[in-house]
């Protein structure tokens, strides 16, 4: 074998703490080694042309690159090599950048070691294969998980592109949070009235099927053609038969029931239909509080529908689809703010949570749109709000800015006043952080024009006195103390991943944060894929964002999902495994493991073995770890290709 | 009849059906029996089971994959049996166990320290057990020694004297010599400080001539010939001579055999440079055995643990790193 | 080829391409400084390690050796993690038998984004090494006095 080795520079990057050119004369000795330099920026054209006329002058037969991360440029340099006529799997890199000259700054001990993973590269690259991609065929049809405002967009983009789109939703509605929002920042316009439409768009469009008070129960498959099985909870409502005239909202007498749509200000029936723009909009019962699925006497919902839709027994039903692609766009949730004692952890009735207080303003909400104190139900004057209640708080676990509370605090504000002309707002603040278009001006009109009190500061207690509540806190501007007293107290809780996003990101086999928040293939370039091909991010799920970064990743992930299912064929990756069958005693040890039932028995000659379903498989080697005999092998990372890493390393 | 007669007539019987039925025959010494493969009754006259129905017979079942086979079965070596079962590697429906209780078998070495020179074990013309006791022909005479005190070491903790798996039992059952394994062996070692211990294996292994007579002997080895101590694809051990090397191999067979190994001994018996090779092995079912619960050959509807998984690990406690 | 004298030890780490490969990477575009003497053999999954490639690197000279994967339930396999996580755990409790200090080996967690949580491993698993010191070898095959004699 002729290797070619090129140490980048990557400008000062590596060559600030890493001296490439003796690294490029140490590899100058190594095994095999024909040809080895060292190069300003291996990634650039100039780079990528000078790579490919080493290997026509010195007839290379493999490359390493020493230079950033594989998982970052390791595709570049396999389509260069491409480009100079080897097979793409004759190349390796060795990452002398994210795990040595950015890591420290000893020139020696990092030029040592830059020279010992080039070492360890090239001793692999002597055992690399020539590895040819399969193709297969692609299933085109998108299932995006989430039906809020990202995954609308989602799905009526791919839809709009000729996508057949399944969108599953674990509310009976589609709409998420942003359906429960009574206006928007910074234009204050009303936030039905621009979802809405897009809502019905979804009811409408043709490629879309839509699955409310559905949930994903299980993903297999991989990229191009995913099997997933959706579980469609039973509503007892016939949705066929449902024509969402809502005489049984009207008629059920379990009238004291959880309202979940409008965070529990009022109370609700056992039979909902979440609001009146619901898309779906069909009724459903909820298990827990209809009086003759818990047990009791009842049935007056069958005896008032008039097409006779309520069916007690119905099961929750299992729908099978294979889809090529999938987007996750679950959302986020509030914290749980009960944990602060300081604002009364739940006890005080006149403290309440932002999203509660949206409720309150929607015209369509439980008061009709008039902010009422739920003690007493009085209109409220002085009205408090606290922000960062659960962001930015390393206490509790969560150090991170919601991103959104400090603008929607100033919309509540504004919104405040245009409802009760004589209220008088005051906001508790860290910082304020509005760095949109058109926000910093929105967060001034509210504290100029509707002389909201801004207090930079933290509340340290909210305690009730008579019918107020008193807030205590700090002006660390003023340098005091102050106390407000307060009618009502409007904390702007932060936020999370959605409760259960992280089941279903073990289901779609991708990585999320100690937060739950979904991991993006890169961070800046890869912002909407995952490390799972065929799964994309869209909204908040990924990380907080609000509703117009929401839409725009929406968009964007079904950009990506389009260009993936635009294709008839895919290539299979060939890194996977294959079997010996000479060496295969047929004990079946590699088919007990495999986590995607990629290997099958087979008969040869009268003796059972192992064989590997290529399309199958997805090269995550744990048969090779498993064989006594090293029968079964992961390509690109045989035994021997690690052996020879660990050799480089150790001489044994 | 004796219990051995019995036995006879079972095999007889097995025979009638069985093409080939493998237990013990007289050796090539009074002190050693061998594997016997019987096909007819002359070869049942042949037979002999006890004190020197030392070999597993187990051995031989991955090669008798297809044709049904009967074998004359210790408990150990039901064991064995078990756990080739439970890893599918051979079919219970192809097998026929004939079992009887296991009064322990011999360790010949432990045969010539008690003789303490004064002969060595070849010389022995005859062997004779009488209950509790062997009495051994020598030229000096004769020596009487206590079964227990030539025994192989796994009779000392030997938990499953009866082929609780066997489709004929032949003899009334014995009770366990003891409830539970202590791993007194492997306490003793780690009285060693893990210098001692470096130094030991260094030692013990410099011995080794790679004969590879405890993988051949060893009845879950079922690579055989695709054994990776002899391969270049993959290529995980050298040819050279060292003690590393010498070693390695043994790692290989250890971790192989983790969560496999049922502690039979056939590798350590095998040696014939006197390396305790068990020891490593029974590192590792100590293990198994505190952290899943699994003891191998026992049931045969029981994944092996390193086969299967947990979500959370009780017995498991990760580091925090 | 060798350790940087006095500096460094042999530290041999084996990372899942998926979580702890991009855990380092994150650390590294954070410049979060880290000891010199790890080495990363990058594999795809934490279940493709074989315990024998810890035990080739303790014999064959390393100081330690670090196995880092996904967290149990974050597998881009599904399940490689678990499987690794029953095997590399026995092997870290065998290492004893054969005269080596079980903290020669670590196995652990991290995920791409957890880049401080990596330098903390590294930190603290090289620091551990340090204070066990270089690993005793293992005696190699002696040079043949054929080949010796055939030289002559």
């Amino acid at each position: 074998m002729r290797i070619g080795v090129f140490i980048c520079h990557c400008g000062s990057n590596i060559a600030g703490t890493v001296d490439c050119a003796a690294v490029a004369a140490k590899a100058a000795t190594y095994p095999d080694v024909a040809y080895a330099t060292d190069i300003m920026y291996a990634c650039a054209e100039p780079g990528q042309d000078a790579i490919i006329a080493a290997i026509k002058e010195h007839q290379l037969s493999g490359v390493v690159v020493a230079s950033c991360t594989p998982r970052m440029h390791e595709p570049t340099f396999r389509k260069t090599v491409e480009r100079a006529g080897l097979n793409r799997y004759m190349f390796e890199m060795a990452n002398i950048r994210e795990h040595v000259s950015w890591i420290g700054k000893d020139i020696e001990a990092n030029t040592n070691k830059a020279a010992e993973l080039v070492r360890m590269a090239a001793a692999k690259l002597r055992l690399n294969k020539e590895l040819k991609p399969k193709s297969f065929p692609v299933t085109k049809r998108l299932l995006v998980v989430g039906g809020g405002v990202a995954g609308i967009q989602a799905a009526l983009d791919a839809a709009d592109a000729g996508l057949e789109v399944i969108l599953v939703e674990k509310q009976p509605t589609i709409g998420g949070k942003m359906a429960k929002l009574d206006k928007t920042f910074p234009t204050v316009d009303c936030s039905s009235c621009i979802l809405g439409p897009r809502m019905v768009d979804v009811a409408q469009h043709p490629n879309i099927t839509l699955y409310a008070y559905s949930e994903v129960e299980s993903v297999s498959g991989y990229v191009g053609n995913f099997d997933v099985k959706i579980r469609k909870k039973a509503s007892y409502v016939d949705w066929v038969k449902c024509t969402g005239c809502g005489l049984c909202t009207e008629k059920c007498p379990a009238r004291k029931s959880y309202d979940r749509f409008n965070e529990g200000v009022g109370p609700t029936t056992a039979i909902i239909i979440p609001f009146p723009q619901a898309i779906p909009k069909k009724a459903s019962i909820e298990r827990e509080h209809c009086r003759l699925l818990t047990g009791g006497k009842c049935g007056v919902c069958a005896k008032v529908c008039p097409t006779g839709a309520i069916n007690y027994a119905m099961e929750d039903e299992i729908i099978e689809a294979r889809v090529g692609g999938i987007v996750a766009a679950t959302g986020y949730d509030l914290i749980d703010w009960k944990i602060y004692e300081e604002y009364g952890g739940g006890r005080y009735p006149d403290v309440v949570t932002s999203l509660q207080y949206e409720r309150m303003l929607s015209a369509s909400g439980p008061t009709g749109g008039h902010i009422k104190r739920p003690s007493d139900g009085v209109e409220p004057k002085d009205v408090v709000f606290i922000q960062c209640v659960g962001s930015r708080d390393p206490s509790i676990g969560r150090p991170y800015c919601s991103g959104f509370c400090c603008m929607y605090t100033a919309k509540q504000a504004i919104l405040t006043k245009d409802h009760i002309p004589d209220s008088q707002s005051y906001v508790f603040y860290m910082d304020i952080r509005s760095p949109g278009k058109g926000y910093d001006e929105f967060t001034r009109r509210v504290q100029e024009e509707y002389k909201a009190r801004y207090i930079r500061g933290r509340v340290s207690l909210v305690y009730p006195k008579g019918n107020k509540l008193i807030v205590r806190g700090a002006d660390t501007l003023m340098g005091v103390q102050v106390e407000v007293e307060a009618d009502l107290v409007v904390l702007a809780v932060g936020a999370e991943a959605a409760s259960e996003s992280a089941k279903l990101a073990e289901k779609l086999r991708i990585s999320y944060d100690s937060y739950g928040f979904f991991m993006e293939g890169h961070p800046k370039l890869k912002p909407v894929e995952t490390n799972t091909a065929g799964v994309f991010l869209a909204g908040a799920c990924q990380g907080l964002k609000d509703i117009p970064s929401s839409v725009a990743q929406g968009s964007a992930a079904a950009a990506k999902a389009i260009g993936l299912l635009s294709r008839d064929m895919l290539d299979s990756d060939p890194q996977i495994a294959f079997v010996s069958a000479n060496r295969c005693v047929g004990c079946g040890k590699c088919i007990e493991v495999c986590p995607f039932k990629a290997i099958q028995e087979i008969d040869l000659r009268g003796q059972p073995k192992a064989e590997v379903i290529e399309t199958v498989c997805q090269g995550c080697g744990l048969c090779n770890a498993t064989c006594p005999q090293g029968a079964i092998q992961l390509s690109h990372f045989t035994d021997n290709q690690i052996l020879a890493e660990v050799e480089a390393l150790c001489r044994f | 009849m004796s219990i051995q007669d019995d036995i006879k007539a079972a095999i007889a019987k097995a025979l009638q059906d069985i093409p080939c039925v493998i237990g013990w025959g007289a050796g090539p010494e009074p002190l050693r029996a061998t594997p016997l493969f019987m096909r007819n009754a002359a070869d049942v006259e042949n037979f002999t089971a006890g004190f020197l129905a030392v070999n597993n017979p187990a051995l031989y079942l991955p090669s008798c994959k297809g044709v049904k086979t009967a074998l004359v079965v210790k408990g150990c070596d039901a064991r064995s049996v078990g756990q080739l079962v439970a890893e599918n590697l051979v079919k219970r429906d192809e097998l026929y166990l004939i079992g009887y209780p296991c009064s322990g078998v011999i360790d010949v070495d432990k045969v010539a320290a008690r003789l303490e020179g004064k002969c060595e074990p070849g010389e022995v013309t005859r062997l004779r057990e009488e209950n509790e006791d062997v009495i051994l022909d020598t030229p000096g005479g004769e020596v009487r020694l206590a079964k227990k005190d030539i025994a192989a070491d796994k009779c000392a903790r030997c938990r499953y004297p009866n082929a609780e798996s066997a489709d004929v039992f032949i003899g009334e059952k014995r009770a366990p010599v003891v409830d539970q394994d202590e791993y007194a062996d492997l306490a003793d070692f780690e009285k060693l400080s893990l210098e001692e211990r470096k130094a030991f294996w260094e030692k013990e292994l410099s011995r080794c001539i790679r004969c590879y007579a405890c993988r051949n002997a060893c009845p879950l080895c079922v690579c055989r010939d695709h054994c990776v101590a002899s391969s270049r694809e993959p290529h995980w051990l050298t040819q050279a001579d060292g003690v590393r090397d010498k070693l390695f191999f043994q790692l290989i067979h250890a971790t192989h055999l983790a969560g496999r190994c049922t502690g039979c001994g056939e590798c350590e018996r095998a040696c014939p440079v006197g390396i305790p090779v068990l020891t490593l092995k029974r590192a590792f079912s100590r293990q198994v055995e505190d952290m899943f619960g699994y003891m191998a050959g026992i049931d045969v509807n029981t994944t092996p643990p390193l086969l299967t998984f947990r979500l959370e690990e009780p017995e498991i406690k990760e580091r925090e790193w | 080829m060798s350790v940087l004298n006095t500096k460094e030890l042999r530290i041999i780490g084996f990372l899942c391409n998926w979580c702890s490969y991009g855990g380092a990477d994150t650390a590294g575009v954070g410049r979060f400084t880290q000891p010199t003497d790890l080495r990363v053999v990058r594999v795809p999954c934490s279940g493709r390690i074989n315990p024998l490639f810890i035990l080739k690197s303790l014999l064959g000279g390393a100081d330690g050796v670090l196995v880092s994967g996904c967290h149990p339930r974050d597998c881009h396999y599904a399940e490689g993690n678990f499987y690794a996580r029953r095997r590399l755990e026995l092997l870290k409790g065998f290492l004893p038998v054969l005269g080596i200090d079980p903290r020669r080996f670590e196995y652990t967690w991290v995920s791409a984004s957890e880049g401080q949580r990596w330098q903390h491993v590294v930190e603290a698993f090289t620091a551990q090494i340090h204070g066990l010191g270089p690993a005793r070898g293992w005696p190699e095959a002696p040079e043949l006095e054929i080949l010796n004699a055939v030289a002559r």
